[in-house]
């Protein structure tokens, strides 16, 4: 038998596992310093309660059956489990939590087309608070973890998804007719999203199609607010600008761009969202965003927020930027007699040295 | 999967677009033109597949590649036939409908066919070949037709005639391929002409990117 893995799945071998232990030790304190709390939660998830809350998750999720014929998903994400956990045990406990993970997650994708179905996510959860400060913060955390871990060169493009629901809402089309707008701009197809938009009444045609493509700094948002306010409203576009001066004040800034027109795959997304890139690189390296009804569907209503980093698109990024990530010095071969050589390494681990016992150790007597 | 990425070389990486061989390519380079990019080298491009101006590279690609290319971020972005996008489902951004490459997606079946709807009813099943597996699940899927979709890879207006299907869904233009092996249209299932197309995080990343899509949408909108 030849012993190969799944297609999808693949071994980490010593010297990239060195890596990225030292990639995610750096983001861990990062994310740490900010008074984030690790936890872990089971690989596998009772399906119909992930999709409760996430909606429909076939093609995405790995779904298996037990042995009574439960339908069970390996964790698509975190953001489901986590929210399964605070609502099942800690939804009375009054105030802020905050989550930190680094876990495998698994996605179903189709043969030949080159994905890995398991992949690790450093992420946080910020839950039981939101409003500008609280989305001030993840964007804030993710610039720092993203700092740790050595990254020269990124952006962070946020956006968020109530403006350009408030427009389609607005323009009072019926539901097909949002279901097909949201369809578009999931699809990226903004070809079929300006067709669509002609059906509105022509002030919100036109701010849906120039909000879609809006980006840049402070002007962009001014020019947003301009824009979206005398049709529905500033109330999203002020919370954007407020949570924008926080940045500023934090000093992220810098790193953030806006983007009206960003909205993210899962369908959870019910404010800001944002996705991390670096230069060059055809992917996002993580993103997240704000999901204030996600726990809704578990019965303990909660605003929540989050990112997650996807460990081996970092790990490109780094590798694509020359950043050298810092490793423990290589051991320092122990020989002679076996008594001797444990002797020697015990008092050289003592003082703080990494040793490993040579070959030649194991292939004599052992004798007084 | 991702895409090596590119070195910037001096500063700035060149803008990689990749640009269809084929019915589409003609199209491309004057809507290239047209948007105001040195296309001279792609005039005759001999068996070169890069094409390097100062700050462009230009990559030939088939058709069914392009989207292929531009999600994994290999290109910045490119030229896709509506058809071609469908088919792939890969994520790319749809930015512009560049009006050339008109050409519609039909189902076409023998024109000395037995009724069909008698044929469905007695087996159950209507036996579909074509190039595009996904495109025609889909579109019998929301008619609630059960369908058997066979992939072949060349001539599906043979598959009616020999006997591998009993219909086909294929792309035309004008119709003609479709009349000399007698066959008819039976339904359109959806249109399609070239789109200009881009990778999400170039789109975002990339100003040069969202400056060229402004630049063919006016152009497409003047050459009507």
């Amino acid at each position: 038998m030849r012993p190969i893995t799944p297609r999808g799945f693949r071994d980490v071998m010593p010297a990239e596992a060195a890596e990225r232990e030292a990639v995610c030790s750096a983001v861990s304190s990062a994310v740490s310093s900010w008074g984030y709390e690790r936890v872990e939660t089971p690989v596998v998830e009772v399906y119909e309660i992930l999709s409760a809350a996430a909606g429909d998750l076939q093609g995405t999720a790995f779904r298996l059956f037990d042995a009574d014929g439960r339908l069970l998903a390996l964790r698509p994400d975190m953001t489901l489990p986590i929210a399964r956990l605070y609502a099942a045990r800690m939804a009375d406990e009054p105030g802020a939590k905050r989550f930190r993970y680094e876990a495998q997650v698994f996605r179903e994708h189709e043969s030949l087309r080159g994905q890995s179905r398991q992949f690790t996510q450093l992420g946080i959860e910020l839950v039981g608070v939101g409003g500008p400060a609280a989305d001030a913060e993840v964007i804030a955390v993710l610039t720092d973890a993203l700092t740790a871990s050595g990254l020269r060169d990124f952006t962070i493009v946020a956006g968020d998804v109530a403006i350009l629901l408030a427009l389609i809402d607005a323009a009072g089309l019926g539901d097909s007719w949002r279901a097909q707008m949201l369809a578009a701009a999931h699809d990226r197809n903004l070809v079929t999203f300006d067709r669509l938009a002609a059906s509105a009444s022509e002030p919100i045609a036109d701010a849906l199609r120039e909000v879609v493509r809006l980006r840049g700094g402070v002007e962009a948002i001014r020019r947003c607010r301009e824009t979206v306010e005398p049709l529905v409203g500033g109330r999203e576009v002020a919370r954007f600008a407020a949570m924008w001066e926080l940045l500023e004040t934090a000093g992220a800034a810098g790193r953030v761009l806006a983007d009206f027109g960003i909205i993210r795959s899962f369908d959870y997304y019910t404010g800001l969202v944002f996705e991390a890139y670096v230069p060059g690189l055809g992917v996002a390296l993580g993103g997240g965003g704000r999901y204030d009804d996600l726990l809704g569907a578990y019965g303990v209503p909660a605003p929540a927020a989050g990112f997650a980093i996807g460990l081996e698109r970092l790990s490109i990024a780094l590798a694509d930027q020359g950043v050298s990530v810092p490793l423990p010095p290589a051991p320092v071969p122990v020989d002679g007699p076996a008594v001797q050589a444990f002797a020697e390494a015990a008092r050289r681990r003592a003082a703080g040295e990494r040793v490993v016992l040579a070959d030649e150790v194991f292939t004599g007597e052992v004798d007084r | 999967m991702i895409a090596t990425p590119r070195a910037a070389a001096g500063g700035t990486r060149p803008l990689r677009i990749a640009v269809p061989k084929g019915a589409l390519f003609a199209g491309s380079v004057d809507a290239l033109r047209a948007s105001g990019l040195d296309v001279a080298g792609l005039s005759d491009p001999g068996r070169q597949l890069i094409i390097a101006t100062h700050d462009v590279e230009f990559v030939i690609a088939k058709p069914s590649d392009v989207p292929v290319y531009v999600a994994y971020g290999a290109a910045d972005c490119g030229i896709a036939g509506r058809d071609v996008l469908v088919e792939a489902a890969l994520d790319v951004v749809e930015l512009v409908d560049l009006g050339f490459g008109a050409c519609r997606f039909v189902v076409a079946e023998r024109e000395d066919a037995p009724d069909l709807a008698e044929r469905y009813r007695h087996l159950g099943v209507v036996r579909v070949a074509t190039k595009y597996p996904r495109i025609a699940e889909a579109h019998f899927a929301g008619k609630g037709i059960q369908v058997e979709v066979v992939k072949l890879y060349g001539n599906i207006e043979l598959a009616p005639l020999i006997g591998i299907a009993d219909v086909i869904v294929d792309i035309t233009a004008t119709g003609t391929t479709l009349r000399e092996n007698n066959l008819r249209i039976v339904e359109d299932v959806l249109p399609s002409t070239a789109r200009f197309i881009a990778n999400p995080a170039a789109l975002r990343t990339e100003p040069r990117v969202v400056a060229l899509a402004d630049r063919m949408a006016e152009a497409s909108v003047e050459s009507g």
